[in-house]
C-alpha cells in the first residue's frame, strides 16, 4: 500500500447497491492505483486491464467521429454491469474508475448518479 | 584412465550435481533476492550494476525508492505534493507521481538484467509520507509491464528511433496533452527513452504513448512500413496471469482482508 489512507478512497463506491468490485486505473499505463472487491471470483487485473483497453480504443474513435470527450462507458453482461468513468477530463494521464455491479441487485440509473457524484466529490 | 584434464573433469562433475545459472534464471534470482529482503523486513539499499546502474531502497521490507541511470527519477516537487488538504484525486495523483518513477526504475533494472551487489545499510532518500510498495506488488507490476513491452517490442522499444510522420493519415486526431508534449519533442534521432528524459516522465509511460501515436500514424518507428497499420496494444493480454500469480495492485483491499 502506497498511501495509508488510499484504501478508504473507494468506500463511497462500495456502498452502491449490488457493488462487486471497484478500482482506479491509470489509463496510460494500465496500473491499478486502488481497489475494493467484495466478490472473489472476478479477476481484478483482467477487469482493470479491460477498462483501460476500452477507454484506449474509444479514444481512437474520438478523432474520427464528431464526439465530444468521453464521459463514461457501460457494458452490460447477463449478470453484471461494468461502468467505466473518467475521473476528470483535465487530468493527464487520466484516471479511470471501474465499477462492477451485480445486475440483479443494481439500479443502473441510481448507480450512474452515485458514481458521477463520487467523481465530482473525489476531484473537489 | 580418462584423458580429460583434472580441472575440466572437476568442472564437469560439479556441473552435473550443482544447479547452474542459466541465462534465463535472472528474473527468478533477482526476484528471489527482493523477496528475501521483503520477508526479513530489511532496511537499506540493494545496489545494481552492469548493463544498468541503480539501486532499490527498502524500509522495513517495503520498497520505498528505486533509481536507475537509464530512467528519469521523480520530479523534485513530487514528494511535496503530499500536502494536507488535497482532495482524494489530488492525493492519488501525488501517489502516482512518486510510484511511477520508482516502478519505472525497477522495471529498467530487471529488464537490463543488472547484477545486484551486497545489500547494505544506507541513508534512505527522504520520501515523505510514502509508505512503500510491497515486494510482491512491485514484482507483479514489473511482470505485467514486461509482458506489455514484449507485446510492443516487434515495433517499438525504449531505444527505437522514432520520427514524426510527415504525411498523417487523418485531418482530425484527438490526442492527450501528454501525447502532444511527446509529439512536439520528437526530433531527428529521438527515442522514447530520451523523450522521456526531456519530459521527466517514465520511460514505460512514454513508450506506451509513443505506441498509441504510432497506431494513429502520427509517429513512425525505424523500420516500420508507413502503410502498415499496427494492432492496438492490449493491457488485457499483458494482464494474463497464471493461476496463483499475484495481482499487480498498488493498493488492494478485499472483503476478506476487511474481516481480519
Amino acid at each position: 500500500m502506497i498511501l495509508n489512507e488510499a484504501e478508504a478512497v473507494l468506500d463511497p463506491v462500495a456502498d452502491i447497491e449490488g457493488f462487486l468490485l471497484g478500482c482506479l486505473v491509470d489509463a496510460s499505463t494500465g496500473m491499478i492505483l486502488a481497489s475494493r472487491k467484495d466478490q472473489g471470483d472476478i479477476s481484478l487485473p483482467t477487469a482493470a486491464a479491460g477498462a483501460a483497453d476500452i477507454a484506449n480504443v474509444l479514444s481512437l474513435l474520438a478523432g474520427e467521429l464528431p464526439m465530444d470527450g468521453l464521459e463514461d462507458v457501460m457494458v452490460t453482461f447477463r449478470s453484471q454491469l461494468y461502468i467505466i468513468r473518467l475521473m476528470s477530463e483535465d487530468l493527464d494521464p487520466n484516471i479511470l474508475l471501474l465499477v462492477i455491479l451485480d445486475r440483479a441487485r443494481a439500479n443502473l440509473a441510481m448507480a450512474r448518479r452515485e458514481i458521477r457524484n463520487f467523481c465530482v466529490n473525489f476531484a473537489a | 584412465m580418462s584423458q580429460v584434464p583434472g580441472l575440466r573433469r572437476a568442472r564437469q562433475l560439479t556441473a552435473s550435481v550443482l544447479p547452474t545459472r542459466a541465462a534465463d534464471a535472472y528474473p527468478s534470482l533477482a526476484a528471489g533476492r527482493l523477496r528475501k529482503l521483503g520477508t526479513a523486513g530489511s532496511t537499506g539499499m540493494l545496489p545494481f550494476s552492469g548493463s544498468g546502474d541503480g539501486a532499490i531502497y527498502f524500509r522495513d521490507g517495503k520498497v520505498i525508492y528505486a533509481e536507475s541511470d537509464r530512467t528519469p527519477g521523480p520530479a523534485a516537487s513530487a514528494y511535496k505534493a503530499y500536502a494536507d488538504g488535497l482532495p482524494p484525486l489530488g492525493r492519488i495523483m501525488a501517489v502516482r507521481a512518486v510510484t511511477e518513477p520508482i516502478i519505472d526504475a525497477a522495471l529498467e533494472l530487471f529488464t537490463a538484467q543488472a547484477r545486484h551487489a551486497k545489500f547494505r545499510s544506507a541513508r534512505l532518500p527522504d520520501v515523505g509520507l510514502v509508505s512503500g510498495i510491497e515486494v510482491e506488488t512491485l514484482l507483479a507490476e514489473i511482470g505485467r509491464r514486461q509482458r506489455l513491452m514484449k507485446q510492443l517490442s516487434a515495433v517499438l522499444t525504449p531505444d527505437t528511433v522514432i520520427s514524426r510522420n510527415p504525411h498523417p493519415r487523418s485531418d482530425s486526431v484527438r490526442i492527450s496533452a501528454g501525447q502532444w508534449a511527446l509529439l512536439i519533442r520528437v526530433t531527428h534521432g529521438s527515442t522514447p527513452r530520451n523523450v522521456a528524459w526531456d519530459l521527466g516522465r517514465s520511460v514505460f509511460c512514454t513508450v506506451t504513448d509513443a505506441y498509441r501515436l504510432l497506431v494513429l500514424r502520427l509517429l513512425l518507428a525505424a523500420g516500420q512500413v508507413p502503410e502498415h497499420g499496427l494492432a492496438v496494444m492490449s493491457f488485457v493480454r499483458a494482464a494474463s496471469l497464471k493461476k496463483g500469480d499475484t495481482m499487480p495492485v498498488i493498493n488492494a483491499r478485499t472483503a476478506a482482508e476487511d474481516t481480519l
